[in-house]
């Protein structure tokens, strides 16, 4: 639970800005998904399960500016995320997990948390620190507080390889 | 095709409601035509392919099958779990269908996903005796689709299946095309030395093969459900939508390469067990396998699916389309790939006892270093995306010519990739090991498991609760899509407890694969080779399981009495 609690911290802090960038070269629909949330604003709590492969559930109702306390938990035996973003920056992000998924980051049902923290260079690493999506082992949930800003066409998604394609993603329709 | 649903009384008085339905299929004279010829052929309520039969998990069929042939015939449920009393081989599991009469097949449906049913008589299968089978499951499915469609391929060819037989076996080369010729040894003299060129050549003689033998019967045309290439069986789909392709190999003897172009394929599905996700851009399906893979065309146009034969002889060609009528552009077929010295990489070290070996000194004497400079004789080298050494693939002779890949430069599916998404059975240590070298004399084409053909072989016995894991070497040249009935087969993929469930191994030449096996089902069952000619000359074992449930020993006695040909 300690690990998890820091994960949702360092999360939030880092703000990487890969899954922004990612959303301003995808196009379409301003391409934004929202923004990260405060704990504080959550009006509301979902929990999302997570199986092999696919979401309960598998859409959501917001409205256009609605915090959301997200809790996922990964009911499966594989590692699965639960990502919120356009389906071009899942297509984008999907290329990162690949890479993970080749320098064994990711191992059907395990993670290499010491890889992922590894060095790559230039400041990258495989943290998988976005704010808008966690990785998750089997058995292991995690909170996501999500601020959806505008409408547009957002999906929650998992992009650990095939896994999106086969259809673990699941619709956010705006009220 | 399904009349009644059973469902009414006695399921009231039923805690927990069992679904029945019986459906009927008749077996018929049938004219198949390929768009290239018209021949008869063999099929089901008229049409070859058969029907797609629709079944339900934890369904209880009832399946009246009446022949309307005037010879006997028999239908196997390839991939289904079910009493070997109805698992339709004639000689084996019952005497098989007189003509005139109707049999009743009764079993419950214990299993999802995609599979196929063929005639286990004579040359029938290879005649057009086959359909597709769909099982949907209880629960939902592990992957998501707005639409599905059965893609089944064949290898139709213009002679009947007995006339092929007898053709090969007054002359094994009779339908291959590919032979080396006078021509390309000057070719290959050049390139590589007279020397080497003749040492290679005489090796091949003695070894009883030809270099080309990555298909034996060619000369066909390649159907997806009853159409050929230009009949252009199509699909149609509104754009952004997940189709569900579940891809059935019921060609007799032929191997296919499948591409999408334009199109990235999910497979979630091998054999009809589910596989964890693999996004491919070309995979090659071995006779009697499923694949099913998932596409999203995102485009308002037309994409063709486009199954080359691994010796590219021929193709089978399909559209996905957002209408009828529309069409994308058919790839030219491949250079054909040539088998190398590698392919037969198995043959050192190895058992020789049994097999015409005369020429096996001769090999080891040779420059193996020349070797090298002949693999990519017959490969496009275009198409390759790996460095000079060749592609490579764990489940290919390192070196072999056959080793596929991409038309497109990107990924091609392996064995290597499949991971049973649900392992079905926990992973524990074999109890034996049995080891089957796959053998044969292209020469007099004959074919056999550890050089004992099947008229002359012992059955193999199991015993029931064992774990048995098995050890295919095979010896030969061609590739070998071996097929256990009746219990799964668990492909030593190297993934340990996620390795995949499969009813169909494919063996590559040269090459040693393993695979285990639950004894889990009692009775007797039949285990070999898929290429049809191959099983009829004898690849092809009786696999009898003792102990068990006691009730099913005595049926096995029955079944056996009245004998008849496998």
């Amino acid at each position: 639970m300690n690990a998890s609690k820091l994960l949702v911290v360092a999360a939030a802090m880092s703000m990487s800005a890969t899954a922004f960038a990612a959303g301003a070269h995808g196009g379409g629909h301003g391409a934004s998904s929202g923004e990260p949330g405060k704990a504080s604003e959550a009006g509301r709590t979902i929990t999302v399960e997570m199986y092999d492969n696919y979401y309960e559930p598998e859409t959501i109702e917001v409205k256009p500016g609605e915090t959301v306390r997200f809790v996922v938990e990964n009911k499966g035996n594989l590692v699965h995320e639960f990502n919120i973003g356009t389906p071009a920056m899942h297509e984008n992000h999907q290329k990162e997990m690949k890479m993970m998924v080749e320098h064994g980051v990711i191992q059907g049902g395990k993670l290499n948390k010491q890889m992922m923290d590894m060095d790559m260079g230039n400041g990258h690493s495989m943290k998988h620190d976005d704010p808008n999506s966690v990785l998750l082992e089997p058995g292991q949930s995690q909170e996501l507080v999500w601020k959806f800003t505008g409408k547009g066409s957002i999906e929650f998604a998992c992009n650990v390889p095939g896994h999106y394609q086969a259809g673990m993603y699941g619709d956010v329709n705006f009220k | 095709m399904k009349t009644r649903l059973l469902t009414g009384f006695l399921s009231l008085l039923m805690p927990a409601l069992v679904l029945a339905g019986e459906y009927d299929l008749t077996v018929d004279r049938v004219n198949i035509d390929t768009g290239d010829f018209v021949k008869e052929g063999i099929g089901y309520n008229g049409k070859s392919p058969g029907p797609v039969m629709r079944f339900k998990e934890g369904e209880n069929v009832k399946i009246n099958v009446t022949n309307n042939l005037d010879e006997m015939t028999s239908i196997h449920w390839h991939g289904l779990i079910l009493p070997f009393d109805q698992d339709g081989v004639p000689g084996i599991s019952y005497p098989g269908i007189k003509p005139g009469e109707t049999f009743t097949y009764e079993f419950p449906i214990q299993q999802a996903g995609t599979y196929w049913f063929h005639s286990h008589s004579g040359f029938q299968e290879p005649d057009g005796a086959f359909g597709a089978i769909v099982i949907e499951p209880e629960g939902r499915e592990p992957f998501r689709y707005d639409r599905d469609y059965v893609v089944q391929l064949t290898d139709k060819h213009p002679h009947s299946g007995d006339r092929i037989m007898r053709n090969l076996k007054m002359m094994p080369d009779y339908y291959n095309r590919e032979q080396q010729t006078v021509g390309e040894f000057f070719s290959d003299a050049a390139e590589n030395g007279l020397m080497n060129t003749l040492q290679d050549r005489m090796a091949w003689g003695d070894m009883r093969m030809m270099k080309a033998d990555v298909e034996d019967v060619q000369g066909f045309t390649g159907m997806i459900n009853g159409m050929g290439p230009d009949q252009n069986w199509t699909g149609l789909f509104e754009p952004g939508e997940r189709i569900r392709l579940r891809f059935i190999n019921s060609s007799a003897m032929t191997y296919f390469d499948v591409r999408i172009p334009g199109l990235d394929m999910t497979v979630v599905q091998a054999d009809g067990n589910n596989v964890q996700p693999v996004n491919v851009d070309e995979f090659r399906i071995g006779v009697a396998e499923t694949y099913d893979v998932i596409v999203r065309p995102k485009d308002a146009q037309a994409y063709t699916i486009f199954a080359e034969s691994m010796g590219r002889s021929g193709y089978a060609r399909a559209t996905l389309a957002p209408e009828e009528g529309m069409e994308a552009a058919v790839p030219q077929l491949r250079e054909p790939a040539r088998l190398t010295m590698a392919d037969m990489g198995a043959m050192h070290g190895m058992d020789h006892g049994s097999m015409d070996m005369s020429g096996a000194q001769d090999m080891s004497e040779m420059d193996h270093s020349t070797m090298q400079g002949m693999d990519h004789s017959g490969m496009d080298q275009g198409s390759m995306t790996m460095s000079e050494k060749g592609p490579s693939d764990p489940f290919y002779a390192k070196g072999s010519g056959i080793v596929p890949t991409a038309a497109n430069g990107g990924k091609f599916l392996s064995y290597a990739d499949l991971k049973a998404q649900d392992p079905l059975y926990e992973d524990r240590e074999p109890t034996r090991e049995i080891e089957l070298s796959l053998t044969g004399n292209m020469e007099r084409y004959t074919w056999s498991i550890n050089g004992v053909k099947y008229e002359d072989a012992d059955p193999i016995r199991l015993q029931y609760g064992e774990r048995v894991r098995f050890k295919f070497v095979n010896t030969t040249m061609m590739t070998h899509p071996m097929h256990l009935h009746g219990m799964w087969s668990i492909l030593d993929a190297g993934a340990g407890e996620w390795n995949p469930v499969k009813h169909t191994i494919s063996v590559a030449p040269g090459t040693t694969v393993y695979m285990e096996t639950e004894v889990d089902a009692p009775g007797q069952w039949a285990f070999h080779c898929h290429l049809s000619y191959h099983a009829a000359a004898g690849m092809f074992r009786k696999v009898i399981v003792e102990g068990g449930p006691d009730a099913t020993q005595s049926k096995a006695a029955v079944a056996t009495e009245e004998g008849g040909d496998a």
